[in-house]
């Protein structure tokens, strides 16, 4: 057992949160107005490097604020990123081979209602929240680095974000490319989602390492994000779904980063306002 | 901040986050199970089989009765088809055979011969099999994706007067992987 130190709360982690939003919201922007624009032309090598540095923008918008923030309340960076990349890893070597080509979700997941549901919570779900929980509790959990609770969120979201990151980066070789405009806006979808499931499993790892919870508490936390995953997707497929009308096809691509948007920032206040009680008993408990 | 790392709890905690994976992916695979093999009964011209849930039927022309498209399946959809052709009282499964060959030869780009035999099916059926490959230049409706490998196999039955050609074609990446689906299709049809 360590010594019992001050409870901090990194208050930037939240702003992060908040920043890695709005910013990346602009930059999808940014890079559709500039592709519809300029109609930039690529040769299909220049299309895949193109899409993979694009997939490389929502981590690297989210590390890029956490390491100008946290001179204040400085976390090891260096951990920061072996968990990202670790997330990542995990997602290349288990996740994607599990969900794809062990479970073939393609197939039957899109099936019917059902099947979307339960298929994306108990296969997709599951797979993804198991494996970044992994990314960081049998890494930097056991660290004396990891001694707050809000390094669990911390640390989850650098998982969470790493795991999109490799999911993007298979999305545009598997395809070859993307198109910039939409493939820009399906990235910040994957970003915003895994963050924000990752921050509540990383709640849950914050409370499960400093506070004495039952041996339920971490599976539910689990089985949370992966229900969030699940129901977040098939939300997401009915709210993109092409509308058809005389005009033509429309993908409605944008009404999915609004809602993904809207998603994180829920999650991101209700992880917030639960880690502040959480912190605020805390302080009670130790003046006491 | 205190630290209760390594505790009992913990380790028992831990095991069970990774039993409750455990048991959801378990339980996704049997759901995954439950979908794919989901079929509904259909019956045309003497023969019942047990058609795929959730798959397309396509209609038929001259010999075929039974089409179905899973266009769920990446690259070349994957497609069960079933003949019933008239034949001659003593034609044998090879004359059938290469009917067949000519007639997939002459429809089909590059195609190419891999194996051929006698075979016993998983319900104790006499048939002749056949496997090929072949190059789909519209492996899906788009017309806008790169040709595909598809591989396929014949399994030609002869029973009263009729021979009766069962195919499975799929992508050359799912053909494994289907199989086991497909012959559960095999056995189920009833002539």
């Amino acid at each position: 057992m360590s010594e019992l130190q001050p409870i901090h709360e990194r208050k930037h982690i939240w702003r992060d949160g908040i920043l890695l939003i709005v910013a990346l919201c602009i930059f999808v922007w940014l890079v559709y107005a500039l592709d519809n624009s300029l109609k930039p032309t690529f040769n299909s090598t220049t299309l895949a490097l193109t899409g993979v540095l694009l997939a490389l923008v929502p981590a690297f918008i989210w590390l890029a604020f956490f390491y100008i923030q946290d001179s204040v309340e400085p976390e090891p960076k260096g951990y920061v990123f072996a968990v990202f990349l670790l997330g990542g890893l995990l997602a290349a070597a288990i996740g994607i081979p599990v969900v794809e080509n062990l479970f073939r979700v393609s197939h039957w997941l899109y099936t019917n209602t059902l099947s979307a549901i339960l298929g994306g919570i108990l296969v997709v779900g599951f797979t993804q929240e198991f494996l970044k929980y992994a990314a960081v509790r049998y890494s930097i959990y056991n660290s004396a680095e990891y001694d707050e609770p809000t390094d669990g969120v911390t640390y989850a979201t650098a998982a969470g974000l790493g795991y999109a990151t490799m999911l993007n980066i298979n999305f545009v070789i598997s395809n070859g490319g993307v198109d910039l405009g939409a493939g820009m806006i399906r990235m910040a979808v994957v970003a915003l989602a895994h963050a924000s499931f990752s921050g509540i499993t990383g709640y849950f790892l914050g409370r499960a390492k400093f506070e004495s919870e039952s041996i339920w508490w971490m599976p539910l936390g689990i089985s949370l994000a992966a229900i969030f995953n699940g129901i977040f997707n098939w939300l997401l497929g009915i709210v993109t779904k092409p509308t058809i009308s005389l005009s033509g096809a429309s993908d409605n691509a944008w009404l999915g980063l609004v809602f993904a948007a809207a998603v994180a920032l829920a999650t991101t206040a209700a992880v917030l306002a639960l880690t502040r009680r959480n912190i605020q008993a805390l302080k009670t408990r130790q003046g006491e | 901040m205190a630290n209760k790392q390594g505790s009992f709890g913990d380790r028992f905690a831990e095991i069970t986050v990774v039993l409750v994976t455990l048991i959801a992916l378990t339980l996704g695979g049997m759901y995954k199970s439950s979908v794919e093999n989901a079929s509904s009964p259909f019956e045309a011209l003497g023969v019942s089989l047990a058609a795929p849930k959730g798959w397309i039927q396509t209609s038929v022309r001259g010999n075929d009765i039974f089409r179905a498209t899973d266009f769920n399946s990446q690259g070349f959809s994957t497609t069960y088809n079933v003949q019933k052709i008239a034949v001659a009282s003593d034609a044998t499964a090879l004359d059938i055979a290469d009917a067949v060959l000519l007639d997939r030869a002459q429809a089909l780009d590059a195609f190419k011969v891999l194996d051929q035999s006698e075979v016993n099916d998983g319900v104790g059926r006499d048939a002749y099999l056949i496997h090929y490959v072949y190059v789909e230049s519209n492996p899906d409706a788009t017309h806008a994706s790169i040709p595909s490998i598809v591989r396929g196999a014949d399994f030609i039955y002869l029973k009263g007067g009729y021979a009766y050609v069962v195919s499975f074609q799929a992508d050359d990446k799912n053909y494994n992987l289907d199989l086991d689906r497909f012959y559960r299709f095999l056995e189920s049809i009833q002539f």
